[in-house]
């Protein structure tokens, strides 16, 4: 069975990867693949969001079909499909074996309730309308660190390495590379170098995460996972249940297997439990990621799984002051993250340039859940991850950077693949209809203004018709005294859409002398300039 | 066989009688030595009005030798579909594709460094599947292969251009007439914005005298001005059919001055009002002089 299990991890892995590697556009404003049915599958985005937004959002039958295979089956997704789960397994298998006796010493008996006060603090937490189990749920936390940290530096290694042998230029490896090279750009690779502020902390925090597996195999999802906690809970009344014969004697050997956790018998010294025997009852359910590893290395073939209909085992004891603490922590968390003027009426950071079909700021953030989906599609690469600058609860939230990459006109990508629909989905019209901010002209650097030079590079890749830019004629003397014709640019804050393309452009490099600010974006109802 | 194919196998083997009459009096002049110096071809088919217009200048195996390495440059600049005009007219792109194949040509490469995101502007203009379709090479910009050049010319003295256009054995433009803001219209020259890498907006700056000192270093075999639609409001990009007139036309030439010269009429202006090609003009690059000019006019 356990190869059974390995392949589906693989499987689901693998489907993970290539959908995350559709995640980019080929040109047409479609993708063509569902990439983001791994987030539309999960339950705790799922719940959170709708606690947290008080709405029910797009396709929900795949969270339903989880929550209903977990309640059958018990924590499947978990040892069976998750891909972040799989690449703990991977990297869990650099440790180095310990003793059969030190590993339970190792073992801290109870930190596995760490995952359920943090659930009850992300669930306290988004009832009071705060969405944070985007930080720390699996999936999203896998997708956004593989956006915005692994891949750009897959990208970067691979790109430099090719480029050292492209300039290195020696025939037949040259040739070689090159033929490999344009291989992997029509495949893995992505189109244009993918490059994200904070892109190296995202990448610490996912190396961290796996490195933990070093000090324990499969740490975060015992011990941290928030979406484990709430499957382990969903799986208390599981039907598949393992079951242990009489046969066992308590030699331990399915515990030193065991992924999750959910074998811990005996005591706590590390003895081996010859007296207590490995009963059912001690099996924690709710930790089980039924990967079924404990069934082969039984030297009596003692475990078996199977459909049951006996009384669910002992129920989980976080400890009462423990879940109280959570829920009065989960309940400060609103209070504290917005006792911040940003949300007051013109003191919000005014280069939040949300992308195009954001809700307004307060629902935005209710359903945003930092999975960096948006950041990966953006054909411009302009979509970036936040700082403080939308609060620490919009932190990783997506932002137009238009000095990095503007918004292309005729793309809705990043509301195509938006899972809990944070970013809406446009139709074309729409979207042209919809402006994300305003632009405006730094008179002391714009060259025709500031410098009586020729320029109107803003006005020519303005992309609205008729143009948000248009310019005056106007007359002037040069320093030689001659007359000469000069066309100064303007915005036409009515048609301008923000779309940020006049300051990605800029000749005036550095800080251009125009840029967009989310002044006048079209989600917001009091962010508003004209009259 | 297409009827394209046919109609070009036809013109060169002179099978006059198999003609459509429209065509007829084009023949004469087929392989004569009494060449025009522009072809302005106007017909419902893109395809057909590029094939005649070439054949009228002599047939690309005047321009393209068997075994030709040949680049043809249209503008993808921008990410609209074909009946917004702002990109070249794929099947003009297609048909010379076609032609060079037809000539000899090993490879033919098509591709434009745009301003918006490549894939769309490949995409959406329609000129990657077209081209491709025609047995050419469609291949996005590859950084690499910018490397400054020296240009030597009055603003530009080193500049990074692509490589490929400057390694092809030939070359062959294929601008879209268009509105430009600052250099008033953009036909051929303006073109060549396409093969430059780097800040290139800073030449908007002396935007005349930078296209010729482009034009001057980057010489075409063939220019092929796509007139089938033409944008004539909110330049270079377009963006609403209003912008669009549909001419039907393309001009054919191997002046690129010349060639812009005459571009410059299909929007009403005379050709010295067009800063570049005046400029051209006056540095000995080619002949803006449309009097001066055999050209030959066809409606198909």
């Amino acid at each position: 069975m356990a190869n059974i299990r390995r392949f589906s991890q693989a499987l689901f892995l693998l489907l993970f990867l290539w959908l995350f590697l559709q995640t980019e556009s080929k040109g047409a404003n479609e993708l063509g693949y569902p990439v983001k049915i791994f987030l539309d599958a999960d339950p705790l985005i799922w719940l959170t969001t709708i606690l947290a937004s008080r709405s029910v959002y797009g396709v929900f039958v795949l969270a339903v079909t989880a929550i209903v295979a977990t309640a059958l089956l018990g924590r499947v997704f978990c040892g069976w499909a998750c891909p972040l789960g799989t690449l703990h397994h991977l990297v869990g298998k650099l440790k180095k074996r310990t003793a059969p006796n030190k590993q339970v010493f190792l073992r801290s008996r109870n930190l596995y309730r760490i995952k359920y006060l943090l659930l009850i603090v992300l669930i306290i937490a988004a009832l009071f309308g705060v969405q944070l189990a985007g930080l720390f749920d699996p999936l999203a936390l896998l997708i956004r660190s593989l956006s915005l940290a692994i891949n750009p530096m897959f990208s970067y290694a691979l790109r430099s390495f090719f480029d050292g042998v492209y300039t290195w230029d020696v025939n037949f490896i040259t040739v070689g590379s090159e033929y490999i090279y344009s291989f992997l750009k029509k495949t893995a690779l992505p189109f244009s170098p993918p490059l994200f502020l904070q892109g190296i902390f995202i990448g610490l925090i996912f190396f961290l995460i796996l490195a933990l597996n070093l000090r324990e195999k499969r740490f975060w999802c015992k011990y941290i996972c928030p979406l484990g906690a709430f499957l382990g809970l969903l799986s208390r009344y599981a039907l598949l249940k393992r079951s242990v014969s009489e046969d066992c004697d308590g030699c331990g050997a399915c515990r030193r297997s065991c992924q999750g956790g959910a074998c811990l018998p005996g005591s706590p010294d590390g003895a081996i439990p010859d007296k207590a025997k490995i009963e059912a009852k001690e099996w924690k359910g709710a930790e089980c990621l039924m990967c079924l590893n404990c069934d082969d290395p039984c030297p009596k073939n003692a475990i078996s799984f199977g459909f049951s209909r006996e009384p669910a085992p002992a129920a989980l004891d976080l400890g009462k002051r423990r879940v109280l603490s959570s829920v009065l922590a989960g309940m400060a968390v609103a209070p504290l993250l917005r006792i911040t003027p940003l949300a007051k009426i013109g003191a919000a950071e005014p280069t939040l340039i949300r992308p195009p079909g954001a809700l307004a700021e307060e629902m935005f953030l209710k359903r945003c859940v930092k999975c960096g989906e948006c950041m990966k599609v953006c054909v411009t690469g302009g979509l970036q991850p936040t700082f403080l600058e939308a609060g620490l609860e919009g932190i990783w939230s997506p932002v137009l950077v238009p000095r990095i990459g503007y918004c292309e006109y005729r793309c809705t990508l990043c509301g195509q693949v938006c899972p809990t629909g944070a970013i809406r989905k446009l139709n074309l019209e729409e979207k042209a209809a919809t402006k994300i901010g305003l632009a405006m002209i730094d008179k002391g650097r714009c060259l025709p203004f500031a410098h009586n030079m020729s320029c109107i590079v803003c006005e020519e890749v303005c992309p609205t018709s008729p143009k948000a830019i248009w310019f005056e004629e106007i007359r002037l003397r040069d320093r030689q005294g001659r007359e000469a014709l000069l066309k100064q640019p303007h915005v036409d804050l009515s048609l301008c859409v923000g779309c940020g393309i006049c300051e990605t452009k800029c000749p005036v490099l550095g800080r251009p002398a125009i840029t967009v600010t989310n002044l006048g974006e079209s989600r917001s109802k009091d962010n508003q300039l004209l009259l | 066989m297409n009827r394209r194919d046919f109609l070009k196998n036809a013109v060169v083997s002179g099978a006059a009688l198999t003609l459509p009459l429209g065509i007829a009096p084009f023949l004469s002049m087929a392989g004569g030595a009494d060449r025009p110096d522009l072809a302005v071809v106007r017909g419902a088919s893109p395809a057909l009005i590029t094939s005649v217009a070439v054949n009228e200048l002599g047939g690309m195996r005047r321009f393209v030798s068997r075994g030709d390495i040949v680049v043809v440059k249209p503008n993808i600049g921008w990410d609209r579909t074909p009946e917004y005009a702002a990109n070249t007219n794929p099947e003009v792109v297609a048909e010379i594709v076609r032609l060079c194949y037809g000539a000899g040509a090993k490879q033919v490469k098509v591709f434009d460094n745009p301003v918006s995101d490549a894939r769309r502007t490949y995409k959406q203009s329609g000129i990657a599947a077209a081209a491709t379709a025609a047995g050419a090479q469609v291949s996005f910009v590859d950084e690499r292969k910018f490397k400054d050049m020296a240009i030597k010319g009055q603003f530009l003295k080193t500049w990074p251009l692509y490589t490929e256009i400057i390694e092809a054995d030939k070359v062959i433009n294929v601008p879209i007439a268009k509105v430009h803001g600052i250099a008033a219209l953009t036909l051929g020259m303006k073109n060549w914005m396409g093969i430059m890498g780097g800040s290139r907006g800073r030449i908007h700056q002396r935007i005349n005298e930078s296209l010729v000192d482009l034009a001057r270093f980057v010489r075409p075999t063939l220019v092929i001005l796509d007139a089938v639609r033409i944008l004539v409001d909110n330049g270079p990009q377009g963006g609403s059919l209003s912008d669009v007139r549909r001419l039907d036309t393309v001009i054919a030439g191997t002046d690129q001055v010349a060639v812009d010269a005459l571009g410059t009429t299909l929007f009403g202006m005379k050709p010295d009002a067009l800063g570049c090609v005046r400029i051209a003009h006056s540095a000995g690059l080619g002949n803006m002089n449309i009097s001066r000019l055999r050209i030959k006019r066809l409606t198909i």
